[in-house]
């Protein structure tokens, strides 16, 4: 029972169910057999374990913290693991009923709440068309332009034991510009590979079936180059399942009310100066407007409009709001000349503008901690006097 | 020497760091390598005919240097091109019948050979041709004079050979003017050839006349004229078809999609959200609690932009702070964008109770390890971008660059600024309680902090001069 979808005809339901049954056990990855769901209904603990590895399976993807279940090891997790993950990962998605919780580690019950379980998930997003874009195969050149669906990133192993004991800081500097090293390394791999995509698509044009595309992508044209080769049983093997690029994200570490406490702190100062500055400033402006005319109310009126709008182009540069303007998931790379305005698809020129505002927004993000930091260090530094600091030129 | 458990946590960090950035390399390598060997065949490092002007095909980085043509040769060519588009003509109306035929011949025949040096001359004309479409037919002739691979290899090489020495080139990037002049002598050197060579036999014929290049697609089955016609050097010109499987899996593939969506009538979809909110709201009552719907994730979400908010509100108050009004205007905008700010960030804070009284009342378990808040936020683009891609046109390779350019400074500077927050974190305490070599920490500190370990300060006693 996949959804519990309260249908007016029911005749019309008795049929669909079984069907529909049948149809998510096919498509769900080790998707069990629709006598578990049926198992599942009636609270059977036979259809738990199964339901524990469905959920494992659907919800891992999803996680950074897959519990080991990386593809990389080739055995699958215990059971008790499994387990754990699934719980943890339903409970930090906001999954309201604590019966979870509180099933056993063994995975021998709770087939009826798993089964709720699942259903909450398919309700609550599009899971299965998640699933699904994921295995996929990816025939165009892609790039990925929202970061979450990125995050399907094999849990990475647990942090690994240092034996190394207690480093010098020139360690860590010495990590950090081999870090900046790599990055640029990167950037120029990337810039070759986009030349060398520019080439292919510009070498291909003409050759798609599908004129809104115009030419082939690498995956297709190696496609071609290889059923020349008489490998064409193969050539749908080459198409790459796997997502072509997953930007991998830096885990943050664990926070919790700490975090909370940090904001709260650094809102409730900034409050206090804004007051701080605007109010003497609206004092004095009384004080010198007071008396004019209603001419004024209209120069003011647009004054205000004016302000408003800026505020909340700022508010839209933090917001959700602002990214949901980006179409989420990858797209497909296409090269076309004209740059029609007409047809589907998104301008690579508007994306450039996007990234360049979310830019400039880190950048300034950057800056202020490490003006923090300055700042924290100078109040640290001017604990002791005799001494001279003489910053770095260039800033 | 930092203490233990600190110096674990910084380097366990780094590493993660300088791992992802690893991984990131390898997947961009993995697809450099499968580019480079598809376009070996189209750029062949170095060609098996003899060459004058060695010209090794690099990845396109090194234009070979172009001659330009006297305007004696452009005379000329010009006369040339004209008695082919004549002849052209001529033959298109005789051999249309037969085209089908040997196409499909030619298909299995061309597959054997790869690289040859026809893709070489072929190139800049084919380059060419994608821009001339629509222009005069002289240009369009040529590249349907210049053959693919079906003529013997020979008299290809022959005929490029003397494209070289006579050219010297091939310029990587083609430009429109000199470039446009440049093929014509080549492709007119070859059309004798290919002339000839149709007269012979039907087995060496394996070019299809065209008037005009038309970059149609080289997939349908369709009209004989569509059958054939390819870009740019790319070397089986006469026939490019995906294989048969790709092609039927892709044709269903698609069909499928358009069913699903079409499926998905307004009704259908109301029916199903309605359903669906249903069944979430009686799942939330029957917990027992409330709630707010929240998750720890999208909690710990908002807490990060309430962050970054409060950053960005800060700059703009400094911003206004230190620019002085010249006008009332001005000063009374500088007094609303105060106040305004002043507004947003009560409403912050009061976001911010909220989400606390979220955390506190529905007791959250403790963040999972290793997880990004990010990272379960439903991001706004609903269900439709994951059904096909979305395309994303450019128009340069200068405009692909600078976007992925963007996009990979986008990862750094979130790793940086991760990498920021985990440093602070734990050196600045180090920092705080003074240590032996106090000094060379504070120096080592300072800059990895607020240079990025790009630049250095320098410390000076300041002795009493004696």
């Amino acid at each position: 029972m996949g959804r519990r979808r309260r249908r007016v005809d029911r005749g019309a339901a008795v049929g669909a169910l079984p069907k529909a049954i049948a149809a998510l056990s096919r498509t769900l990855p080790a998707g069990p057999s629709p006598e578990i769901f049926r198992r599942a209904k009636f609270d059977r603990p036979e259809a738990a374990p199964a339901l524990w590895q469905l959920l494992f399976r659907v919800l891992s993807p999803l996680s950074a913290d897959g519990a080991s279940a990386s593809p990389a090891q080739g055995e699958p997790p215990s059971t008790e693991a499994q387990v754990r993950a699934v719980k943890s990962e339903l409970r930090s998605q906001g999954y309201p009923r604590r019966a979870l919780a509180q099933l056993p580690e063994d995975g021998s019950q709770g087939s009826r709440e798993l089964l709720l379980a699942l259903a909450w998930l398919l309700a609550r997003g599009p899971l299965l068309e998640r699933l699904l874009a994921q295995t996929r195969v990816r025939l165009g050149d892609e790039i990925p332009l929202c970061e979450c669906e990125a995050l399907a990133r094999p849990g990475a192993p647990v942090p690994r034991v240092e034996a190394d004991g207690p480093v010098d800081i020139r360690h860590l500097q010495w990590l950090m510009g081999k870090l900046r090293f790599q990055w640029r390394k990167l950037i120029t791999s990337q810039q070759e590979q986009c030349a060398l995509l520019g080439k292919i698509h510009s070498y291909t044009r003409g050759c798609h079936s599908d004129r809104s595309l115009g030419h082939l992508s690498v995956a297709e044209t190696e496609l071609l180059r290889d059923a020349e080769g008489g490998q064409q049983d193969t050539v749908l093997g080459t198409c790459p399942p796997e997502a072509s690029q997953p930007t991998f994200v830096p885990r943050i570490p664990e926070r919790g009310a700490g975090e909370w406490e940090l904001v709260a702190r650094e809102l409730q100062a900034l409050q206090e100066e804004l007051r701080g500055a605007a109010e003497p400033r609206r004092a004095a402006w009384e004080a010198r407007v007071g008396g004019w005319g209603p001419e004024w109310s209209a120069v003011q009126r647009a004054s205000r409009e004016a302000v408003g709008l800026e505020l909340a182009a700022l508010q839209r540069a933090w917001e959700r709001g602002g990214a949901a303007a980006q179409p989420h998931g990858p797209c497909r790379l296409v090269k076309s000349d004209a740059g029609a305005s007409g047809g589907p698809g998104l301008r690579a020129a508007q994306v450039i503008e996007v990234l360049r505002s979310r830019e400039a927004c880190l950048e300034a993000v950057l800056c202020q901690l490490q003006r923090q930091c300055r700042q924290e260090l100078a109040r640290l530094a001017g604990a002791l006097p005799g001494l001279i600091w003489i910053l770095p030129p260039g800033r | 020497m930092l203490p233990a458990d600190c110096s674990r946590r910084l380097v366990a960090e780094l590493r993660d760091a300088l791992d992802a950035c690893a991984e990131r390399q390898r997947q961009l390598e993995r697809s450099l390598r499968v580019s480079r060997r598809l376009l070996r065949t189209w750029e062949p490092a170095e060609t098996p005919a003899p060459q004058p002007t060695p010209a090794p095909e690099t990845s396109g980085e090194a234009p070979s240097p172009e001659s330009t043509p006297s305007s004696q040769d452009l005379k000329e060519l010009e006369l040339l091109t004209q008695a082919l588009e004549k002849a052209v003509r001529v033959r298109k109306g005789i051999s249309k019948t037969g085209e089908r035929h040997k196409a499909l011949s030619l298909k299995s025949g061309s597959a054997a050979t790869s690289a040859t040096t026809a893709s070489a001359p072929s190139r800049p004309s084919g380059q060419a041709s994608c821009r001339v479409s629509e222009t005069k037919p002289p240009r369009g002739i040529q590249q349907t004079v210049v053959p693919a691979r079906g003529l013997p290899e020979s008299r290809l090489l022959s005929v490029g050979d003397r494209t070289r020495m006579g050219r010297g080139s091939r310029a990587t990037k083609p430009g429109p003017g000199p470039r446009d002049q440049q093929i014509p002598p080549s492709a007119a050197l070859q059309a004798p050839e290919a002339f000839t060579l149709k007269e012979k036999g039907a087995d060496v014929d394996c070019w299809l006349p065209q008037p005009l290049w038309k970059p149609c697609s080289g997939l349908e089955g369709g009209s004989p004229q569509s059958a054939a016609s390819l870009s740019t050097g790319f070397p089986d010109r006469i026939l490019l078809r995906l294989p048969m499987a790709y092609r039927k899996a892709a044709s269903r593939n698609s069909r499928l999609w358009a069913q699903l969506s079409s499926a998905q009538t307004s009704d259908s979809m109301d029916a199903a959200a309605t359903a669906k909110t249903q069944f979430l709201q009686k799942m939330q009552m029957t917990s027992g609690g409330p709630g707010s719907g929240l998750s720890a994730a999208a909690v710990e979400a908002e807490v990060g932009l309430l962050r970054t908010a409060c950053l960005l509100l800060r700059r703009r108050m400094e911003e206004v702070l230190s620019a002085d009004p010249a006008d009332c205007m001005q000063e009374y905008r500088c007094l609303l964008t105060l106040e305004g700010l002043q507004a947003i960030t009560e409403q912050c804070l009061h976001r911010l109770q909220e989400l606390r009284a979220a955390v506190v009342g529905r007791q959250l378990g403790p963040w999972p390890v290793g997880r990004r808040p990010g990272a379960s936020l439903p991001c706004g683009g609903g269900t439709d971008p994951l059904w096909s891609p979305q395309l994303l046109l450019y128009s340069s390779t200068q405009e692909l660059q600078t976007l992925e350019a963007l996009r990979l400074r986008l990862a750094m500077l979130d790793q940086q600024i991760h990498l920021e927050k985990v440093l602070m974190a734990e050196l600045l305490p180090l920092v705080g309680t003074q240590g032996p070599h106090w000094l060379a920490l504070c120096r080592a500190v300072h800059s990895l902090l607020c240079e990025g370990g790009e630049r250095f300060l320098t410390v000076l006693r300041d002795e009493p001069a004696d």
